[in-house]
């Protein structure tokens, strides 16, 4: 059940923006055709299958609705987006990386929710899915997108490495400091490597950093949006914890796809990265190695505080028609049956918690797959990924990367370094 | 098709052209070019001169701020900026022998072989080049990779300890280098075997039947005429070895770690062609275009002066 | 051609190099080039292997697939649309090296054989358009093809390409060789620019003409951000977008991609056999008789 004041809240924002939540038609009753922008149609794979089953299903069940599905790879994506908008070829619906979406509500011309549907309609529509989920696509009290295909950070782990190092596979490591210990075992023990991570890397951006981060009661911004706070002693703390793990040897700053593969092959013990990822990790496992999960490592007795990576579907058409075929797409896509698939087929987290227990959904499919566990278990505990303010954030987001990288792996001190990042990346705020 | 004896004293070709004022001919013949790159390059450049000292996210009706060189500042403040231009340097210097002196040598040493092993080590040594970038970078980031890659797998059996080619900063640099070489070789050793080709072949008969050893007709008729392909690949390579670097340090490194393999032309494309904010990316552009179009300016002018053409 | 080439004063009279060491020199630069083939060899020899392993025997790493499989081939051709993107960046590819020979010849005679006020200038100018990355003009280039109304077709990947500085710098250098004389000769036969170029100059360039348009078609057949930025659907995208496909954040799938590359690098083998005994072909052929 979506908590009273967020019910409260979308009837007081229907009610007093009553006219312009009147102004999309209540159903589609000419042919429209709608873009849809989506980053799992660019890979060639269970992604872009399940996607067109679904797109055909709805074309389906709503004739008159046409959808144009345009495939670009969640890097180019928001770029795709920018151009065609400079283009006057706004797109309709997007998978938007939940990175760019304050970019996106601030620039490229996003739509409330709330501006566009009826209270009623999106009231029932919410209902069912996680309060913490829907937060994560709210921006100045609006809900400007819907989580679509999102995941959070689990810790993976090869079983028989851990065996072999004299390790218990069923008591994984749940702090830091276990982390540590159970990675220089695997080290010491084993010809495979202790502990791979998806924090640092190009293609990594800054969400899993955040999150770790967080987990220690650091920041990377302040509460007014108008300052840097990834100096300040909390944050140092983490990144000093991280370069003490590098330090022993543990932990190699192996690239994004070598540490996947690597782990895929065996050849690493722990790995600590989005729960996406699974799929290709089960696969490289099977008949190999016993590969399990366990939630994202805490800071000692704080709790960890994971947040989000992924996608979320948003609606950026200006015409009243297509706000409503593509606000019919967007509810189809974020159904019941829709977040069945979403999960089971491609491996992400499901935004309606109501469908996890029911057989008639996702119910048997948990039961059968006890890996996603740890997944489910930290979405009642994610925290919306922070986006700096700003034209500059993406740059903002590469100083403060690199600044980390300098202190984990290049040998700064871990304070100098954030510092040094925090000075540089501060000028580039809005003033 | 008139014949001409070969013995026809040589005329100046500067006094034969023609050097009448503004005459048409060339003009109508330059004009397809011209079009095409006015249109599509110098005038994309003209718009990011001037967006580049504007901040504005593309969006039509949006506004635009000006904010003065704060974008050119930006740029130049960057952490990396320093190291990103040493390492460019780094690059072209690694890139000369591979881009340049190696094909030279395979050029010239396989135009004297028997027609069936020249071809066979001709299509060999271009191979390379029919491969789509992306992939050969994921599979030479599969065959390097620490733990499971086949050129670390023969080096721990040889004893020793394998090696981060790409996860150790004093080494990536290298191993990029030799990449990006390695498609190279076959694209200069075309264009070196073209120009070799085009070398007349009664001047090395007449060599050889002076008596002239292999080396030295090499050494005083190849080189020579030569020259010119040799400042020109030079020249590629100086002013677009960033550029080619481009595809292998995406894939394989990101510009890391730690920067080492960062070169100018990826923290530009980093933080600007990459980014969403137009003015960071037309400052980029600018940047780029003045830095290696100054460097060109100087270049070409070498090259011209040190040119030989066969007239 | 000049006769300068006959004076030869002191190399021709210095002692010839003792045959013994001719032969070890002649063992030794072997062994270089099979060790430079290997080199440039493995990575595809490893590439065309992978792809012929069954699914579960990707990661292997013996020197020749313990089973060979063509499951990979037809996952790949199944999951894309193989055959419709190998015929567009064929079109593509093919168009694009006709257009930028054509308008590079043309542009080069009139470098070669006009000197005229600006000659310096315009040359510089293209010459620097050369240095200028595809990323720096490709957002502007896209709203231009917008605006054109060619977005969604095949056209937008072609039109920018219709000319660039390459081919008129490799041809320009080509034809400043070439002798002047026989120019002259066609010009008093009566012959005008155009014959000049099209019969009598252009048939002694085969040689880089045929480089050119290797070159030329390999990097369009290459080209990889201006499709991407294009890209609406598989069946209209280039074949270097298809590739692109089987490899995403979520894990990269090794036996169809490498089985994708593999028939992605075929018809450029085929180009380059076809056209490299062009460019090998000796001076003499043409020209002068």
């Amino acid at each position: 059940m979506i908590p009273k004041s967020l019910a409260v809240a979308a009837i007081l924002a229907g009610s007093t923006l009553s006219a312009q939540s009147q102004t999309i038609p209540a159903s589609v009753d000419q042919p429209v055709t709608i873009s849809y922008y989506n980053y799992n149609l660019a890979s060639a794979g269970n992604g872009a299958d399940a996607t067109r089953r679904m797109i055909a299903d709805f074309e389906a069940a709503y004739p008159n609705i046409k959808v144009e599905a345009v495939g670009a790879n969640s890097f180019d994506l928001t770029s795709r987006v920018q151009a065609d908008v400079a283009a006057r070829r706004t797109p309709d619906v997007v998978q938007m990386v939940f990175s760019d979406l304050a970019y996106g509500v601030d620039n490229l011309g996003i739509v409330a929710l709330e501006d566009i549907v009826p209270a009623q309609e999106l009231a029932a529509h919410f209902d069912g899915m996680s309060p913490k989920g829907l937060q994560l696509g709210v921006l100045n009290g609006k809900t400007y997108g819907l989580a679509y295909t999102f995941s959070t950070p689990v810790l993976f782990y090869n079983a028989d490495l851990f065996r072999a190092a004299g390790l218990d596979p069923d008591q994984p490591p749940q702090t830091w400091a276990e982390v540590k210990t159970a990675a220089m075992a695997i080290q010491e023990n084993t010809e495979a490597a202790g502990i791979a991570a998806g924090i640092f890397g190009p293609s990594a951006g800054d969400w899993l950093f955040q999150g770790v981060l967080r987990s220690n009661d650091g920041h990377v911004l302040s509460e007014d949006r108008k300052a840097l706070t990834f100096a300040e002693p909390a944050a140092v703390e983490a990144v000093a914890m991280l370069k003490a793990l590098a330090d022993s040897g543990a932990y190699t700053n192996l690239d994004m796809t070598a540490a996947m593969e690597g782990m895929a092959a065996g050849s690493i013990g722990m790995y600590l990265q989005t729960s996406a990822l699974q799929g290709f990790l089960v696969k490289g496992a099977e008949g190999n190695f016993e590969l399990r999960a366990t939630t994202m490592p805490r800071f000692g007795d704080k709790p960890q505080r994971p947040n989000n990576s992924g996608s979320a579907l948003v609606i950026m058409s200006k015409d009243p028609l297509k706000q409503r075929a593509a606000w019919e797409l967007m509810k189809f896509m974020t159904s019941k049956e829709a977040y069945t698939v979403i999960t089971s087929e491609i491996g992400y987290l499901p935004l309606r918690t109501d469908i996890v227990d029911d057989p008639q959904y996702l119910g048997e499919w948990v039961a059968r797959h006890p890996l996603v566990q740890p997944n489910l278990a930290q979405l009642e505990m994610l925290e919306p990924w922070v986006a700096f303010p700003g034209p500059n954030y993406r740059q903002i987001s590469k100083i403060m990367m690199e600044g980390a990288e300098m202190a984990v792996f290049g040998g700064m001190d871990p304070a100098r370094a954030m510092q040094a990042a925090q000075d540089t990346a501060q000028t580039m705020m809005p003033n | 098709m008139t014949s001409i004896p070969l013995d026809v004293p040589r005329v100046s070709p500067v006094i034969r052209r023609r050097r009448t004022g503004w005459i048409i001919s060339p003009w109508l013949y330059l004009l397809p070019t011209l079009a095409t790159l006015l249109l599509w390059v110098y005038w994309p450049l003209l718009e990011a001169l001037r967006l580049s000292f504007f901040q504005w996210n593309m969006v039509p009706d949006a506004p635009k701020t000006f904010v003065g060189l704060d974008n050119y500042l930006s740029i130049f403040a960057l952490p990396k900026f320093w190291q990103a231009i040493r390492n460019t340097g780094i690059y072209i210097a690694g890139l000369l022998p591979l881009a340049v002196a190696i094909p030279l040598a395979i050029a010239i040493y396989t135009h004297d072989l028997p027609p069936r092993a020249r071809n066979i080590y001709r299509a060999v040594i271009f191979v390379p080049m029919i491969i789509a970038p992306v992939v050969a970078a994921a599979v030479w980031r599969w065959l390097l990779d620490p733990g499971h890659g086949l050129v670390n797998e023969a080096v721990t059996l040889s004893g020793f300890k394998p090696v981060q080619f790409l996860q150790n900063p004093d080494y990536a640099i290298w191993t990029i280098i030799v990449l990006t070489g390695w498609k190279l070789i076959g694209f200069s050793t075309l264009i070196f075997s073209a120009a070799n080709a085009n070398i007349n072949p009664s001047l090395i008969e007449a060599a050889r039947m002076d008596g002239a050893s292999r080396w030295e007709i090499i050494r005083d008729i190849r080189l020579p005429m030569l020259r010119t392909t040799i400042l020109f690949l030079v020249l590629m390579t100086v002013l677009l070895g960033a550029q080619w670097s481009f595809a292998y340090i995406h894939v394989l490194t990101g510009g890391g770690p730690l920067g080492s393999t960062t070169n100018i032309f990826y923290l530009l494309w980093d933080f600007g062609f990459s980014t969403l904010s137009v003015g960071w990316s037309s400052a980029a552009a600018i940047i780029l275009f003045l830095g290696f179009g100054v460097m060109a300016f100087v270049l070409f002018r070498l090259m011209d002066r040190y040119s030989f053409y066969d007239n | 051609m000049t006769t300068d080439a006959f004076a030869f004063p002191a190399v021709a009279r210095m002692p010839r190099r003792p045959a013994a060491i001719l032969r070890i020199n002649s063992v030794a630069c072997h062994t270089v080039m099979v060790l430079l083939s290997l080199f440039c060899l493995f990575p595809v020899y490893w590439m065309i292997v992978t792809s012929l392993r069954p699914a579960n025997q990707i990661f292997d790493t013996t020197l020749w697939p313990t089973s060979v499989s063509l499951g990979n081939y037809v996952h790949a051709m199944q999951a894309i649309p193989i055959g419709g993107m190998l015929a567009n960046t064929f079109i593509v590819a093919a168009l694009v090296t006709v257009a930028q020979l054509f308008t590079g010849l043309l542009a080069a005679y009139a470098f070669a054989r006009w000197r005229f006020r600006g000659d310096r200038l315009v040359y510089t100018l293209v010459a620097l358009t050369w240095l200028v990355p595809f990323q720096v003009v490709m957002i502007p280039n896209y709203l231009l093809v917008a605006h054109l109304g060619i977005l969604d077709s095949i056209s937008a990947l072609i039109v920018p390409h219709l000319a660039a500085a390459l081919g008129v710098l490799m041809l320009a250098q080509a034809m400043r060789s070439f002798p002047a004389e026989v120019i002259e000769a066609a010009r008093m036969d009566g012959a005008g620019n155009w014959r000049i170029l099209w019969e009598v100059i252009v048939p002694s360039l085969r040689g880089s003409i045929a480089s050119l348009a290797i070159l030329i078609f390999i990097s369009t057949w290459n080209e990889y951000f201006w499709p991407l930025l294009l890209s609406r659907s598989p069946e209209n995208s280039v074949i270097q977008i298809g590739i692109q496909m089987f490899m995403s954040a979520e894990g990269n799938a090794w036996g169809p991609l490498m089985a994708a590359a593999t028939l992605a690098s075929l018809p450029i083998l085929a180009i380059y056999v076809l056209l490299q005994r062009q460019v090998v072909q000796s001076f003499m052929k043409s020209g002068i008789r």
